[in-house]
């Protein structure tokens, strides 16, 4: 299906969240906005009873002000030029008596905005709400009455307050409600309505169904051009202007916009834009208005690149960009994990759990979809889909699980609910790939631009491409260029970006003689045990640590200045480095004599040296204790043959 | 079928773009190719004025993946803009195509030699086409090779059937409809198992205007026949 016909099924599946906001964490409102509408703030609440007359008035506290008002195409996009809203609007629109209490306003909005709701009221698609607003703006008292009640200023000669200065003679007492809601001067407020009839439950008519049901017939029935429709195939009234403001509220490009009328965009086999192609109002309307609502909902927003996944069945999936620890973040058995649980199939259980919790039981036959939409803009007026992937739900889900289970390894840098560092094995967010291939300060535009590229790593299993996993590996080689806790995140990232394509694993391979992965181990039994002979409150670096970068461009060469460094410290150990130098004669033994060459090592050596070090670390007392046993056998050989 | 040619087209990008996004310059592409874009490759592999090619079906046989590029167009007030061109990436397609006779072209009875045509066709295939090979846009190179349509995997084979909704069939010119105007044909698409099925131009249910044009004439004021240029070089000597 066409994206904009994906769009609009979105709004139709979910029309019944048509018009109810919602809260995210962050507690931004949003919603899915019905067609012909749009969303304003709102400062300003008039009640009226049936006959039209106000009862009451009150300024709307900040965060209850968002408001979905009817909107035709050119009220939509107006600019300076005045276009009425059809139902709620600025003073300058609704009140008959803004000049009275403002100066002359720009052409007739008072008069255009009345002509408009007459036209909806006279029509047969009117509302008796809609009737009672008619009568009572038609009065020209509202500036008037608000003045009166106190949720308007105005001054000693009749016109409202610019602004509120405290403490000067004529204006006292406490700062009026209207100046924390509105930052313009007063005559900007925007009005909407409510009418109280005894009986009915809903006043508020921008919450009022049967109010926007109203209007969207009216409008349709005023909409006289028709066409086919590009998206729908059918035959329906033509939308002349595409929404803006997707992104976020201050958005202005568009992704359907047609003002290229000198260049050759779709001039040249065509003549307008009408001939090259046309899109129904309603398609455009459900299909932006879908659109906006998933981002606000689910969309991660980058340097103004928008990465969203939307479900046709469920709309919530897990996102590609995500690691694995935000897939069982909000539950809460997720401790036995933290527990120390290295196996790989414990883990692959997790995540089979985790990812299973999104997967479809019951009918099998009928089509659930995963759509993968990534959208920027390269110039401020239009936007583009850059990423465009219609999957079958289940074939999403196994692939996102492949992901996490193929391109894993121990990460420590995430934190819990409780702000507590855990310990989670799985798939690293692509962000944080970004932070290990780039480092902690790149910006915004490199980090979107990976997170991209990462994108067919995940959804067609491609591989990593080599310069981001080289580039990680680069870093990780270096680690005495950064703080310690970066250099872990770095290490661990970059090893499961290698384990990606190696397949290695987090539990140590004694198996191996690859060349790479058996200097890796060295390396970390070198560090292990200068750092065990450095006891607790020594925190300098260690020299396998210093050399790491050296070591990993030549390892023959480097080993053998890091080995001579090393000696002070078996000295200072005496007995208690016996165990070190066996297992450093045992790894040695691994490496062909061939294989101790001053050739560069591979990434392999990171996931050596990680599992090694990983290995001394956990089991380390087992080991001793089993090496206690035999202390009468080789070791004491050993020993002197390492050094 | 009759006048039947089978050929694989195969390329890095491919961009066959959605009107929508043609509008504004961000181009976006197709999921799958339009019957116009395969009837243009199928031109550029052997076409006479005499011949309209029909496409029966394509078969899709790469997994359809997206990739987006960073593109300077040339802005004709001067200079250039920003935009971004939303490509196919590796595609592969196997299409089944087959020429009629132009009905409109009365002035070319005498070249409907359909054997002729046919043998021409046939061999154009084996040599990878006359003509540039292109997949949409100019900018996406493709290449045509001979193959048996419905050989080898698809990635889709085992999928029933996919709906890509209404799209874009192509654009009917005036010599080929025999009236003055050019108009734009939509369909709903469908793909079952890897292959679409393309119903005829003709059959288009969903068709609007978009301008007017007419037919270029072609006697022998600018076509000589290949008999005529014969005897012209050998003189009456008869060819074996």
């Amino acid at each position: 299906m066409s994206w904009l016909a994906n769009l609009s099924k979105t709004y139709d599946d979910h029309a019944d969240v048509v018009g109810q906001f919602e809260m995210k964490k962050s507690g931004k409102e949003y919603a899915l906005i019905p067609i012909s509408h749009t969303t304003q703030t709102a400062h300003i609440e008039v009640h009226l009873n049936e006959k039209g007359d106000i009862v009451n008035a009150k300024v709307v506290e900040k965060n209850d002000g968002s408001t979905i008002i009817p909107c035709t195409e050119a009220s939509a996009s107006r600019t300076s030029a005045p276009v009425p809203y059809p139902l709620f609007d600025k003073l300058a629109y609704v009140a008959g008596d803004y000049t009275q209490f403002c100066g002359e306003a720009k052409g007739t909005p008072y008069q255009d905005y009345l002509i408009q709701l007459k036209a909806w009221c006279e029509s047969p698609f009117s509302h008796p709400k809609v009737q009672s607003v008619l009568n009572y703006v038609s009065k020209g008292t509202l500036i008037a009455d608000l003045v009166d009640r106190g949720i308007l200023h105005a001054d000693h000669q009749g016109k409202l307050l610019e602004k509120w200065t405290a403490g000067s003679g004529e204006q006292e007492g406490e700062k009026p409600k209207i100046f924390n809601v509105i930052a313009a001067d007063q005559s900007g407020a925007f009005v909407r309505f409510a009418v109280n009839i005894p009986g009915e439950p809903e006043s508020r008519l921008w919450r009022d169904a049967s109010v926007q049901q109203s209007f969207i017939q009216f409008y349709e029935m005023s909409l006289q051009d028709k066409d086919i429709c590009f998206v729908t195939g059918n035959y329906l009234p033509v939308a002349d202007k595409h929404a803006s403001r997707i992104r976020h509220s201050g958005d202005k490009s568009k992704l359907i916009s047609a003002n290229d009328s000198s260049g050759f965009t779709y001039r040249g086999r065509f003549r307008t834009s009408r001939d090259a192609a046309v899109v129904s109002y309603e398609a455009s309307q459900k299909g932006h208005n879908a659109l906006k609502w998933l981002i606000d909902r689910q969309g991660t927003t980058i340097d103004g690149k928008v990465f969203l996944v939307w479900g046709s069945t469920s709309l919530d999936m897990p996102e590609p960009q995500e690691d694995s620890f935000s897939l069982w973040e909000d539950e809460d058995d997720h401790e036995a994990l933290a527990g120390g649980d290295t196996t790989h199939k414990d883990f692959a259980l997790q995540i089979r759990k985790a990812i299973g919790g999104y997967r479809y039981d019951g009918e099998y036959n009928s089509k659930h979809e995963v759509t993968l939409m990534t959208l920027d803009a390269a110039t401020p007026g239009r936007m583009s889909i850059m990423y465009y992937r219609g999957l079958d739900q289940n074939e999403y889900l196994d692939r996102i699980t492949a992901w996490h289970e193929s391109c894993y390894w121990i990460h420590r840098y995430r934190k819990n609910k409780n702000d507590k560092p855990v310990l989670f094995i799985g798939a690293p967010a692509t962000k944080d790939i970004a932070f290990a291939a780039y480092g902690p300060r790149a910006s915004d535009k490199v980090v979107k631009g990976l997170m991209e590229r990462m994108l067919p790593c995940i959804i067609d299993q491609r591989p990593i491409p080599l310069d981001i996993v080289r580039s990680s590996i680069q870093r990780a080689s270096n680690p005495v260029g950064m703080d310690n806790w970066e250099w872990e995140k770095t290490l661990s990232i970059t090893c499961a970006l290698v384990n990606k394509k190696e397949g290695y694993g987090v539990s140590l391979n004694t198996e191996t003689t690859d060349r790479s992965y058996v200097f890796g181990r060295m390396l970390a039994i070198a560090d292990v045990l200068e750092r065990s002979a450095l006891g607790k409150e020594e925190k300098r670096a260690t020299n396998a640590i210093r050399y790491m970068n050296a070591f990993a461009q030549r390892p023959g060469r480097t080993w053998s200045i890091i080995q001579s460094n090393l000696q002070p410290y078996q000295a200072r150990m005496g007995t208690g480095a016996r165990y070190y130098n066996s297992l450093l004669d045992e790894v040695g033994d691994k490496l062909q004599l061939e294989d101790f060459t001053d050739k560069p090592l591979t990434g392999l050596y990171l996931l050596g040296f990680y599992s090694q070090r990983n290995d001394l670390y956990t089991s380390k007392k087992d080991k001793e204790a089993a090496a206690v046993l035999d202390k009468d056998d080789e070791n004491q050989l050993n020993e002197q043959g390492d050094n | 079928m009759r006048n039947q040619i089978e050929f694989e087209v195969s390329g890095k990008y491919a961009l066959f773009t959605d009107p929508l996004t043609k509008l504004g310059g961000e181009k976006f592409s197709y999921q799958i190719p339009t019957y116009q874009a395969l009837k243009g490759i199928v031109e550029s592999i052997y076409w006479k004025p005499t011949l309209i090619w029909i496409i029966d079906e394509v078969r899709i046989m790469n997994p359809i993946q997206t990739e987006s590029k960073g593109m300077r167009p040339i802005e004709y007030s001067g200079g250039n803009t920003l935009a971004y061109y939303t490509y196919l990436r590796d595609v592969r397609y196997q299409v089944k195509a087959h020429f009629e006779f132009n009905p409109h072209r009365e002035d070319l009875v005498h070249d409907q030699n359909e054997h002729k045509h046919h043998n021409i066709a046939k061999r154009a295939v084996q040599v990878g086409g006359r003509r540039d090979i292109f997949l949409g846009t100019r900018e996406c190179q493709g290449y045509v090779e001979p193959c048996q349509f419905g050989k080898g995997e698809s990635f889709y084979d085992r999928i029933g059937e996919l709906d890509f909704g209404t799209m874009l069939h192509g654009i009917s010119y005036p010599d080929e409809t025999g009236s003055n105007e050019r108009e734009v044909r939509l369909w709903k698409a469908k793909m079952q198992h890897g292959v679409i099925r393309f119903i005829r131009p003709d059959e288009c249910t969903l068709v609007r205007k978009a301008g007017e044009g007419t037919a270029k004439i072609f006697d022998a004021g600018n076509m000589q026949s290949v008999d005529d240029l014969h005897s012209e070089w050998f003189g009456n000597e008869v060819s074996e």
